[in-house]
């Protein structure tokens, strides 16, 4: 925990996710805090939804992050993570599954049409 | 072989092109963002995600013709042909529903619908944070799969915490102690991951 604290004072500019959602993360500036607030108004809650509960948020979602991230480095290729790690993580969430599904077979057909539609251009 | 027809509608607009390759499910707007962004600042939202959503029907009906010349059609061919018709009539169904139930939208319901399906984490700063975890770099598509469950995961948490709210009797915005409550009962449904308790057997 003492190490937290340490690098949390000449921490601004990288952004170090170790640490859980009940630990005092200080100094570290907020990242998401802009696109926390769309995304929880989008959900259902209030148009301008309290700090203090985006906060709470925001350090969830880089604590599931960090989670994920070392649950995927400890698996399939040891020290990084890839996409298969992930997507076998996520198999037991129907939701996430699904979407994580969709998102990348979308990403391809973009890349596809992006493609097909730069070489058009170009022939003609 | 590109067919001639689909790229003079692709020239048209970027819109279009994004809104044709969202024809599985509806709620694949998150990565053409910035083809979004361009179309944003021409038309007023509500009008261009209707639009969106009339022309993610076309969609479907010009992609029966079109997959078969793709080469990306290897893929889905695996599938017998009456099972990929089927769930191409299912996801019109949806889509025509989805239509139906947007053009119903109040003004505000309208507002929270767009910021629903726009908003997304900055892919830089999830890139950033996964790497410096790792300490090596991550692919693009690591990237997206992450931002989409942490997404995903947001919604969880903030639609629990709704639940809470309105079973204590209290109204939005969400205080911390709803969010509290709810990161608990997740927990205890293992919802959110948790490494640093280790179950040790046979104490």
């Amino acid at each position: 925990m003492a190490e937290e604290e340490d690098e949390a004072g000449f921490d601004e500019d990288l952004d170090d996710g170790a640490g859980g959602a009940d630990g005092n993360h200080g100094k570290r500036k907020r990242l998401f805090s802009k696109e926390l607030r769309c995304m929880m108004y989008g959900f259902g809650d209030d148009q301008n939804p309290y700090t203090e509960s985006v906060d709470i948020l925001e350090d969830l979602v880089i604590e599931f992050v960090t989670e994920m991230t070392h649950k995927a480095m400890s698996i399939g290729r040891q020290g990084r993570v890839q996409v298969e790690d992930i997507v076998f993580l996520i198999r037991k969430d129907p939701r996430k599954f699904a979407r994580v599904k969709d998102l990348l077979t979308m990403n391809e057909e973009l890349k596809r049409a992006r493609k097909a539609f730069d070489e058009a251009n170009y022939g003609s | 072989m590109a067919d001639p027809a689909r790229i003079k509608t692709e020239s048209n607009s970027e819109n279009s092109l994004a809104a044709r390759e969202s024809p599985k499910t509806e709620d694949t707007e998150e990565v053409p963002v910035t083809s979004d962004a361009d179309t944003e600042s021409k038309d007023s939202s509500s009008q261009s995600l209707k639009r969106e959503h009339k022309q993610d029907s076309v969609a479907g009906d010009d992609e029966d013709e079109g997959t078969s010349d793709q080469p990306a059609s290897k893929k889905l061919k695996v599938e017998p042909e009456k099972k990929k018709e089927k769930r191409q009539k299912v996801d019109e169904d949806e889509i025509q529903k989805m239509q139906v139930l947007v053009s119903s939208f109040s003004e505000e319901q309208l507002n929270r619908y767009e910021m629903y399906r726009r908003s997304a984490f900055p892919k830089a700063a999830i890139k950033r944070l996964i790497q410096s975890i790792t300490g090596s770099s991550v692919s693009q598509n690591v990237v997206i799969a992450m931002s989409g469950i942490s997404k995903v995961f947001a919604g969880e948490i903030v639609e629990e915490a709704l639940d809470v709210c309105e079973k204590w009797g209290d109204t939005p915005p969400l205080q911390p102690k709803h969010m509290r409550e709810a990161v608990r009962r997740l927990k205890s449904r293992e919802q959110i991951p948790n490494t640093k308790h280790k179950n040790i057997l046979f104490h």
